[in-house]
């Protein structure tokens, strides 16, 4: 039987749901910098914890501290559900 | 010997600042951008210290990270200590790689140290130092341990031989992503080798399921907001201000007795009693109320619940420009604009920084409640707590439009991501809180003390003299009164009537804006504390419901006081901007109050 991981959006990802980050799809340079300067680079594991009261931001958990995202960000972002 | 404190934001690195130098510590600006700059001699050396905004990494996007960069690259500092948070290594470490290609003297400083042993945390020192090529120190800022190794480490650090420390593969098209993904893995490989941990659930992820609870956490933050307000304005408020005002009051009857009683001529027993002590009176007012503001906004920010306030509002508030940290400032606002404009130091974005410290003044301060008291309960009887909240939310909709404005004109250029950590949450340090209150405190009773006092000792000249400099004149023949009656046209569109008396006061709500009411006070030939009679007497008695309206209107939305004026120009950084906002709120405040007028007279005055 074959194994094929779903590759999903970051967004697309439920509470409490693991991925490791597969690609960036970030247009804006600056933004894009940010995100990788924060830790998420190809091959992280990331999980996501709870959003906030009007669903925007939401926390991460990766590498061992919690990161607050747009959704809009996690919409560029691509990874392999774990 | 200069040497330059770097690190992530919340890894302690303020703490360790103030445990190195003490008192001894001054606070400027860094040049060309609105950061606060930080520097100081290390106690019981002859070391310099300089504290560089807290960064992820020296990619120069944001203004903090432009001058950590030059700064670090340039020639004034010789050594650099790096603090980095232990529990969380591995984004600090980021950092440090960047600091490291450097090739300058470099000390490691772990810090949390404490807080890393009870989370079964090891940690190999001596391998890190190693892989690093420069030394490590474990420390405990909040403790002040480990900071004395520090400092030898700082002292006899070399520079660091450029030891390559990872290879970038061509993996990536993206040669900023190569980098990054390098800088990551090199990072991963130093975290097996010189890293163990134990991982439990934290205290913070538990306290967060609380805290940040779908359905609690707004009711618990409305609770807590309550608090704040409840404990600075309404229990310190009320009891000290009296306290302060009477105290004040004395003193200045008794010094002006005794200077009468020595033959200090009439005008030099008024300078000093209703100028000087009349002035410095108006400071000392908001001391009390301002210490338990900074207090209970030094304990949110060092427990790190500001950081979940931010994070519930910030999609709200980006939609206006602002980010959701700016809840606070206008927050605090509410019991009185300067600590709240001080307050937007905590908004990272400059723009949203900026447009917050607009606005902050539209928030109806404590200050401003008199005048909303006199006109409500005159005018409106039964209804005037009906008024009051009405106000209230007319200032909350006056503040949307105008971040809307401000955004959609002025700051057009916003950052759209919001990309923030939320640190753990802490058990704050008393001596830290304690020392950061007193900075604060300090710090307006020297910025705006001084203003206040020139602007009262100002006031009083205009209304005591008349233009022709005679002392002791009626309050109509005063050089203020002259001033107000040129003005007089600018109000008649809100007054339906032309009134110096009312411009008049006005005008000395620059001052402070209880004054408002105060002068009228004096005018309708009472005692400054008697409001009751105002509005019936002779020179108010044009007032309508609708002028009534109006002339709050104006009063809450103009040019707040002195005090809040000139910590805007701070925060703003400049005479330039702070003109231009005073000059976009009063022109606001103009433009509101005669739509007010016009319609209120349009439906039955």
């Amino acid at each position: 039987m074959e194994n094929v991981s779903k590759i999903l959006k970051l967004s697309q990802l439920k509470f409490g749901q693991r991925g490791r980050v597969k690609c960036l799809r970030v247009e804006n340079k600056e933004v894009k910098q940010r995100l990788m300067d924060m830790g998420i680079t190809r091959g992280v594991e990331v999980e996501i914890k709870k959003s906030a009261p009007f669903g925007d931001p939401v926390s991460l958990l990766l590498r061992g501290y919690k990161l607050c995202l747009r959704k809009k960000d996690l919409e560029s972002i691509e990874v392999e559900v774990i | 010997m200069v040497i330059a404190l770097t690190g992530n934001q919340n890894c302690g690195k303020t703490t360790l600042f103030n445990a190195l130098t003490g008192m001894n510590q001054k606070v400027g600006n860094w040049a060309g951008v609105t950061l606060e700059k930080k520097s100081g001699k290390i106690k019981g050396t002859a070391l310099s210290l300089v504290d560089t905004p807290g960064v992820y990494s020296l990619n120069s996007f944001s203004p903090e990270e432009q001058v950590t960069r030059d700064f670090v690259k340039g020639n004034e500092a010789e050594t650099i200590i790096n603090v980095v948070d232990v529990t969380s290594i591995e984004r600090g470490l980021y950092l440090t790689t960047q600091l490291l290609e450097l090739d300058r003297k470099v000390v490691v400083a772990l810090n949390m140290w404490d807080l890393a042993e009870k989370r079964g945390i090891e940690i190999d020192t001596e391998k890190l130092s190693q892989i690093l090529g420069v030394e490590v120190v474990p420390i405990s800022a909040f403790k002040e341990k480990g900071v004395k190794e520090l400092i030898k480490a700082a002292e006899r650090a070399q520079p660091r031989k450029g030891k390559v420390l990872y290879e970038i593969t061509s993996e990536f098209q993206d040669e900023a992503e190569a980098l990054a993904s390098a800088r990551y893995d090199f990072i991963e490989l130093v975290k097996k080798q010189c890293f163990k941990s134990n991982k439990k659930q934290t205290v913070s992820e538990k306290v967060d399921k609380v805290l940040l609870n779908k359905w609690f956490a707004l009711p618990i933050f409305a609770a807590i907001m309550f608090l704040v307000y409840f404990l600075s304005v309404g229990v310190v408020g009320s009891f000290t201000v009296e306290l302060v005002e009477t105290a004040v009051g004395n003193f200045s009857e008794f010094f002006g007795n005794w200077l009468t009683t020595i033959g200090a001529s009439g005008w030099a027993v008024s300078l000093m009693c209703d100028g000087v002590i009349a002035g410095v009176g108006a400071v000392l007012n908001f001391v009390p109320q301002l210490i338990i503001l900074f207090l209970l906004l030094s304990l949110l920010e060092t427990t790190g619940y500001m950081a979940r306030i931010a994070f519930m509002f910030d999609k709200l508030f980006k939609r206006l420009g602002l980010s959701g940290k700016s809840l606070i400032p206008f927050i605090v606002g509410t019991g009185c604009a300067v600590p709240g404009i001080m307050a937007t130091r905590t908004v990272e974005n400059e723009s949203e920084r900026l447009s917050t410290t607009v606005l902050t003044p539209f928030v109806p301060c404590s200050a401003k409640l008199p005048i909303i008291a006199l006109f409500a309960s005159y005018f409106f009887g039964t209804y005037s707590g009906l008024v009051s909240a009405a106000l209230y939310f007319f200032a909350i909709v006056v503040i949307v439009l105008s971040a809307l404005l401000l955004k959609k004109f002025i700051f057009k250029k916003g950052s759209s991501s919001f990309i923030s950590e939320l640190p753990d949450y802490k058990i704050p340090s008393v001596k830290y809180v304690a020392k950061d209150v007193g900075m604060k405190v300090f710090a307006f009773i020297k910025k705006a003390g001084t203003i206040i006092l020139l602007s009262s000792l100002v006031v009083w000249f205009l209304l005591s003299f008349s233009i022709r400099f005679e002392y002791g004149v009626d309050i109509e023949n005063s050089i203020l009164a002259l001033l107000g009656k040129g003005i007089s046209w600018l109000f008649y569109p809100m007054l339906g009537a032309f009134s110096w008396e009312a411009s008049v006061s006005a005008l000395q709500g620059l001052i402070a804006k209880e004054q408002v009411v105060s002068s009228m006070a004096v005018i309708a030939g009472l005692s400054s504390d008697i409001t009751e009679g105002i509005l019936s007497s002779g020179p108010f008695a044009f007032f309508t419901g609708a002028s009534a309206f109006a002339f709050m209107v104006f009063n809450l939305f103009s040019a707040p006081c002195f005090g809040a004026i000139s910590a805007m120009k701070k925060e703003l950084g400049g005479n330039k901007r702070m003109i231009l906002a005073v000059l976009f709120q009063t022109g606001l405040a103009f433009v509101l109050s005669y739509v007010v007028f016009f319609i209120g007279t349009l439906f039955g005055g």
